[in-house]
């Protein structure tokens, strides 16, 4: 009994001084370390393409669950990441302090990966970031992008939201791929079908893109096969979590796989935080510089004022901040 | 077992309590995160904004004029859930910060803590510097030895 509480002081107290644990934590950021441990689920067999993955378990759920709207599964509300093991793909051990993983790569992107690890490793800081000039998140690294999310279900489409961007990826259920467009996007066309409780999706014709800024880039021949489900454990932990399987014949030796986690967001939702548009292009004032980061301050020249007024500013409410009406000095000419 | 589940699930509570978080979209290469400076003045604007917010503050130079100082901070989903709001810092309000400089000396840096002024610590931090209850801690104990930067209180040791 002594021993119990002993143990939970503990616990508490490694916790409060912020001590890792490989023990509770999760590996990878963005919110590890909710709930049990996340465990990868291996693909059922060796697939060489995501076509031909994604058939597969279609033929194993005999062509998917139909629902109705009363029983299509709901996931309602305001989800934000928990944790996700995306970077023990690439990094042995995960986590900031690892090496990358021979034979994951291709030659090209590993040598490319190399020097972002370098930076990572040496400077403590990859010194650029493309989503600096508000490049969507793009895709795989939707998955793991935090902030707010919003997961809804129909029986014909589902829509899986996040607020950076913003970012809506649309799941056409039952159906065959298109690509109407005759390019790549950065979200490309996503299909899928039910198998029970389980979401399986299908995702081509993206932009190349990164996982972020510290783990490796990928090709405009990056694809995936995801298995969504609703989680429930002990101790009233609910984990919506992502199997992935991601094919690059570009960027991978062979494909690889990780899970990616949500939790619902009952603070974000208690605090009376509603999804509004995310703001980049007018408020953004991070650029890169001569080969680094920098801010861009008031009174300098390129300096977004996002509070302030629009280009017509003598006309009565036109101010960006309404309520306090505050001003910042002008562009230095 | 169930005892053991306990004790994990209180760590992961408390883990997410202290866990340091750094959502930006952005690398933080322009602050320098070895040094933690801290200031008091009045707020002239909080921009309570995406991808970031920033806080801007009249601070007294030792001649008695003024220069605005920014400071970036979090994105509004993640304050949010620190309790901070886009009323937290009113305009005209006197409030004392811990910030990370920028590397090329201009007025400005990384957000770590603030302290309103009712006293209250919050934590407005993005990963450009350390706005956690270790780092507010910390300070607490120096700001009460009378420092105002990391490298006082380092050297005094």
């Amino acid at each position: 009994m002594i021993f119990k509480r002993v143990l939970f002081r503990f616990a508490i107290a490694l916790s409060a001084i912020g001590v890792p644990s490989p023990l509770f934590a999760q590996p990878g950021v963005f919110g590890g370390g909710y709930g049990p441990a996340l465990q990868v689920v291996a693909p059922p067999r060796t697939f060489t393409t995501s076509d031909e993955h994604y058939k597969y378990l279609l033929g194993q759920a005999k062509g998917g669950t139909k629902h109705t709207l009363t029983s299509v599964p709901r996931w309602d509300g305001l989800w934000v990441t928990a944790g996700n093991t995306h970077m023990n793909m690439f990094i042995d051990p995960p986590g900031f302090t690892g090496k990358i993983r021979p034979g994951v790569l291709t030659p090209p992107y590993e040598a490319a990966y190399r020097e972002r690890w370098r930076q990572q490793q040496e400077l403590g800081e990859v010194q650029y970031d493309r989503l600096t000039h508000c490049e969507p998140p793009g895709y795989p690294r939707w998955l793991l992008e935090p902030y707010s999310h919003e997961f809804l279900n129909t029986p014909t489409q589902s829509y899986l939201i996040n607020d950076f961007g913003p970012a809506i990826r649309r799941v056409y259920i039952g159906q065959d791929h298109k690509n109407v467009f005759g390019t790549h996007s950065w979200y490309g066309d996503t299909i899928g079908f039910w198998d029970g409780d389980k979401l399986v999706t299908h995702t081509k014709y993206l932009l190349p893109a990164d996982f972020t800024r510290w783990s490796p880039m990928t090709s405009n021949q990056f694809e995936s096969v995801e298995t969504w489900q609703l989680k429930r454990y002990s101790g009233d932990v609910e984990r919506l979590e992502v199997q992935v399987t991601f094919y690059d014949r570009h960027a991978f030796v062979r494909p690889v796989s990780a899970v990616y986690a949500f939790r619902r967001a009952k603070d974000l939702e208690a605090a009376g935080h509603r999804v509004q548009h995310w703001e980049c292009e007018t408020s953004n004032n991070d650029v890169f510089d001569k080969g680094g980061t920098t801010s861009r301050l008031p009174g300098e020249a390129g300096f977004k004022d996002a509070r302030g007024t629009t280009l017509f500013p003598d006309l009565p409410g036109q101010s960006r901040d309404p309520i306090y009406n505050t001003t910042l000095p002008a562009k230095k000419e | 077992m169930k005892t053991v589940f306990r004790v994990l699930a209180a760590t992961v509570v408390a883990s997410l309590l202290t866990a340091p978080v750094a959502l930006a979209h952005h690398s933080f290469s322009m602050f320098d995160k070895s040094v933690e400076k801290v200031v008091t003045g009045t707020v002239v604007r909080w921009a309570f904004n995406v991808p970031h917010s920033w806080l801007y503050l009249n601070v007294k130079n030792p001649d008695g004029t003024e220069t605005l100082w920014s400071f970036e901070g979090s994105a509004p989903p993640g304050l949010l859930q620190r309790g901070i709001t886009g009323s937290t810092f009113e305009p005209g309000n006197t409030i004392t910060i811990s910030y990370c400089p920028l590397k090329d000396g201009r007025p400005g840096g990384g957000l770590g803590w603030a302290r309103l002024a009712n006293g209250t610590f919050v934590n407005p931090a993005d990963g450009g510097c350390d706005g956690s209850v270790k780092a507010i801690e910390k300070w607490k104990v120096w700001l009460s030895a009378g420092y105002t930067s990391s490298i006082e209180a380092a050297k005094s040791k």
